[in-house]
C-alpha cells in the first residue's frame, strides 16, 4: 500500500477500519491489531493508537503471569512495556524501516535496539552474545533497521556495526584479520600507525545453518531511552523546545527598544 | 559488473583476482570468500606525488584496497548510494562521497581555480567543495554516497542545469559549471529567498542532485 496514489491525489487518509491489521501502513509504520490481546513494545516505539489500550511496565504486577511465560531478560525489563486492551495501534522508530517476521517454532536472535515488538506467544530471552536479544517460539514481531535489511546465507563475514541478527543458529564468532599486520609495510603501519587501519580487521563470521540479517549502514540505531515525557521536543513543558525565532542570527539590541527588531521582522 | 544495488543503501561488489577495488575505510558492511582489506597509505592510485598531492589538496579520504575473489557489500552511514557508470568521461566527486570505485578508474586532483579563476573558488567554498576535488577518469563504476535519494539531470548545450550548491553531489562529461548569483538587498537583512547561490551547469553530460541539503 503506498502512502501516496498519484501525484496530487494527496495521502491516502486511514481510519481504524481501513489501517491494515497487523501489517505495514508504510515501510516506517507498522500497525497492530490488538483484540483483547497483549503485545510487548519497546518504550517510545508507539506513535499512535485507536481504541482503548492500556501500556505497563513489564514490571507492572498483574503481568506477572505473562512475563513469567515470555519475558526472560531482567536486563532490559525497564525499556519493555506491554500493551493490552482493544484497537490499533501504529510502531514506527525514527524514521527507520520497520518489518514483521513471523517465527514457527522457530529462534531468531536481534540487536536488542532493532526490536520493536513481539507477541507474548514467542518467548524473550537474553542472547549469549552481549547486546543481542533471542526469539523462541511461534509468534510475529516487529523490528526495525537502518535501510532494508537484507538475507544473507551464510557462510558470510560481517561488519559488527551491520549485524542486525541472525536466525535458525549459525555460529557466529569473531573474526579477526591479521593480514594487515604482516609484511614490511603492515609492521610499519602497526609500529607507527601511520597509514591507519583498513577498520575492517574485525567481524563477526557466521558458519552453519541458518540466515543472517544484515542493515545496509554501518550507523546504529543508538540506543537512546526514549520514551521519557519530560525533556522531550514537541513536549509542552517538556523543555526541549524548537529554535527560538530571533535567537538566530541577529543580536538583540540592547534595552531591546521596544523589541523593533522583532517588528521589522528581524 | 562489478557493483550491483541492492537497495537504495546497499551496494554487492564482486571482486576477482587481479581487479581491485578502492573503498572507503570502514564502509564494508559483510564479504563473502578470500576477499582482504588492506588500508591503502597513499589514499588511492598514483605514486607518492598524487598522495602528496591529495594531502595538500585536503582530498585524501581515507581509503582501502579490496582484492582477492568473492562478494562484498558496502555501505555507509545509511546514506543513499548511487552507481555510476563511466564510459571513459570524468567524473568529479568529492573525495568524502566516494563508498568505492573500480581500480581499472583513474583518480587525481583538480583545482578549481582552474575553471573560472577566483570565481571557481569561491564556487568550491559555497558548494562545500573546498578548493579541490577529485576526478575519476576512465571505464568503469563509481559508488556515491548521497543525503537522501539521487537524481540524475541530464546536461545537454541548449540546456543548462542550475542546481542548489548543497544539493550538488557529483557531475560528469564535458560540462563547465559557474556560480551564479542573486543577491539582492532581501539578503542582506536575512529576509533573502535563501536561493542566492546556484551552481549552473552547462555543456553535455550529467549531474548527480541529492534530495537533501545535508552535507554528508
Amino acid at each position: 500500500m503506498s502512502t501516496y496514489q498519484s501525484p496530487g491525489a494527496g495521502p491516502v487518509v486511514f481510519d481504524p477500519a481501513t489501517l491494515p491489521p497487523d501489517d505495514k501502513v508504510n515501510d516506517y509504520t507498522f500497525c497492530v491489531e490488538l483484540k483483547g490481546s497483549q503485545w510487548f513494545l519497546q518504550k517510545g516505539k508507539m506513535i499512535a493508537y485507536y481504541g482503548s489500550i492500556d501500556f505497563n511496565g513489564v514490571g507492572h504486577g498483574r503481568l506477572d503471569r505473562l512475563v513469567r511465560t515470555s519475558f526472560h531478560s531482567p536486563l532490559h525489563a525497564s525499556d519493555w512495556v506491554v500493551a493490552e486492551g482493544s484497537g490499533k495501534m501504529l510502531l514506527a522508530d525514527r524514521a527507520f524501516d520497520v518489518n514483521s517476521y513471523d517465527l514457527t517454532e522457530g529462534n531468531l536472535t536481534i540487536r536488542s535496539g532493532n526490536l520493536l515488538a513481539f507477541q507474548p506467544t514467542l518467548s524473550l530471552k537474553q542472547s549469549i552474545v552481549p547486546g543481542f536479544l533471542t526469539l523462541i517460539g511461534t509468534g510475529k514481531f516487529v523490528a526495525a533497521s537502518n535501510g532494508p535489511v537484507v538475507f544473507m546465507d551464510p557462510p558470510i563475514r560481517v561488519d559488527p556495526q551491520a549485524l542486525v541478527g541472525w536466525a535458525d543458529c549459525p555460529s557466529p564468532c569473531h573474526h579477526y584479520d591479521h593480514g594487515y599486520m604482516t609484511g614490511v609495510m603492515g609492521g610499519l603501519r602497526a609500529l607507527t600507525g601511520l597509514g591507519g587501519a583498513s577498520g575492517e580487521e574485525h567481524q563477526f563470521e557466521f558458519v552453519g545453518a541458518g540466515t543472517v540479517l544484515l542493515q545496509s549502514s554501518e550507523t546504529l540505531m543508538a540506543e537512546q531511552a526514549t520514551g521519557a515525557v519530560p525533556h522531550q521536543a514537541g513536549v509542552p513543558g517538556g523543555g526541549a523546545h524548537g529554535p527560538q525565532a530571533g535567537q538566530s542570527g541577529v543580536p538583540r539590541l540592547p534595552g531591546q527598544l521596544g523589541d523593533l527588531q522583532r517588528r521589522f521582522g528581524l | 559488473m562489478a557493483f550491483r544495488e541492492i537497495n537504495a543503501k546497499m551496494i554487492e561488489a564482486t571482486v576477482t583476482p587481479g581487479q581491485r577495488l578502492f573503498s572507503q575505510r570502514g564502509a564494508m558492511l559483510a564479504y563473502r570468500g578470500e576477499v582482504s582489506f588492506t588500508p591503502s597509505t597513499a589514499g588511492g592510485q598514483g605514486g607518492i606525488m598524487s598522495m602528496i598531492g591529495r594531502r595538500v589538496a585536503d582530498e585524501d579520504t581515507p581509503l582501502m584496497t579490496v582484492e582477492g575473489s568473492g562478494t562484498v557489500l558496502f555501505g555507509h552511514g545509511g546514506h543513499h548510494i548511487q552507481v555510476i557508470r563511466l564510459t571513459g568521461d570524468t567524473l568529479y566527486v568529492e573525495a568524502d562521497r566516494l563508498l568505492a570505485f573500480e581500480g581499472s578508474l583513474q583518480q587525481g586532483t583538480m583545482f578549481l581555480g582552474s575553471q573560472g579563476g577566483v570565481m571557481g573558488m569561491v564556487r568550491g567554498q559555497v558548494s562545500g567543495q573546498g578548493l579541490f576535488t577529485t576526478t575519476l577518469k576512465g571505464q568503469g563504476a563509481v559508488a556515491v554516497m548521497a543525503h537522501g535519494g539521487v537524481i540524475e539531470i541530464p546536461i545537454t548545450p541548449q540546456r543548462p542545469v542550475h542546481v542548489d550548491p548543497q544539493a550538488y553531489v557529483a557531475h560528469h562529461g564535458d560540462v563547465r559549471n559557474k556560480l551564479s548569483t542573486a543577491l539582492g538587498w532581501r539578503d542582506m537583512v536575512g529576509r533573502g529567498s535563501g536561493e542566492a547561490f546556484q551552481l549552473e551547469l552547462s555543456g553535455s553530460g550529467a549531474v548527480y542532485v541529492q534530495a537533501s541539503e545535508e552535507k554528508l
